[in-house]
């Protein structure tokens, strides 16, 4: 150990002294896959905005709704969690969709249903270009998001 | 990329979540009455029609389906309609995991269809419990 001492020293001056082995260096761009995931993760996060607004303009929803938008949180903590390359990507955080809530309680329902149902279509578009372990998230995110669509059909016209 | 062994070790896997649950939905229907009684004649109709969709894309790659087994053994007592309820959206769950499998292989025909049968027994596990989860298929 420490006679490998000097050794070790001496590659430090050969490394400052050149611009940095291209090993070392981030990839220029970030690759499709990621591109896509980053989206999903904007998609989950333009989700639980309208979420937001719907449960704090009828509270009355809360019961039905707030269990729906923890579990989006969930599958968002889970696709965030899946960035991993390049190193220092930065993960959106900016929600890019803020849509005008329903003006009724039933309007509001069928607008986060109909979002439901979009992102589940989206997700399924995602599995074919998808790394197994990324294409069984967007499966299993899909299949939560299609019983979120049922639960919040039920509750339309209810009261 | 997936192997073919991998893909029908996969649909295998499928094959036998699929004969439990068309074991297990006789169980549940003989527990129940009624429309609750008919909804689960409904869903064990749904298992059967993609135990049969399972095998027919098996015996397509040459391989020869698993046979059910005589008999499972049930998780638990099921002794009521509660029970029975119960053991419904287990079995949703356990199709559910199976299929979350299919999904890793690299066609992506089989994986849609392993998604859409996702989505299907994730609803009516819904329907027999009541409640949603956030990850179907994924462990807890």
């Amino acid at each position: 150990m420490l006679a490998a001492l000097p050794t070790t020293l001496s590659l430090f001056p050969a490394l400052s002294a050149c611009k940095g082995p291209a090993v070392l260096s981030a990839p220029s761009s970030v690759s499709s896959q990621t591109q896509v995931l980053l989206q999903a993760v904007t998609s989950e996060q333009n989700l639980i905005w309208l979420y937001n607004k719907a449960i704090a303009t009828y509270s009355g929803l809360a019961p039905t709704l707030a269990p729906l938008r923890a579990e989006h949180e969930a599958h968002l903590a889970q696709l965030r969690a899946m960035v991993i390359e390049p190193p220092g990507v930065r993960v959106p955080g900016t929600v890019t969709a803020k849509p005008a809530l329903g003006t009724t309680q039933d309007a509001a329902l069928a607008q986060l249903r109909t979002a439901e149902q979009t992102a589940v279509k989206t997700l399924m578009s995602r599995l074919g270009g998808a790394s197994p372990s990324l294409a069984q998230l967007y499966a299993s995110i899909a299949a939560s998001e299609a019983t979120h669509a049922s639960v919040l059909g039920a509750r339309i016209g209810a009261r | 990329m997936t192997g073919p062994n991998a893909t029908i070790a996969a649909l295998q896997g499928a094959l036998a979540a699929e004969h439990a649950a068309v074991y297990g939905y006789g169980i549940v229907g003989a527990m129940l009455a009624g429309a609750a009684q008919s909804d689960a004649r409904t869903d064990w109709t749904a298992h059967q029609v993609a135990r049969d969709t399972v095998v027919t894309m098996l015996t397509k790659l040459g391989a020869t389906p698993v046979a059910a087994s005589p008999a499972y053994k049930l998780p638990f007592a099921v002794t009521g309609t509660e029970s029975a309820a119960r053991l419904a959206a287990v079995l949703e769950n356990g199709v559910t995991r199976a299929y979350l499998g299919l999904v890793a292989v690299s066609d992506p025909a089989l994986r849609t269809f392993a998604a859409q049968e996702m989505q299907a027994c994730a609803s009516r596990a819904l329907a027999w419990s009541g409640t949603t989860i956030a990850f179907p298929g994924m462990p807890t």
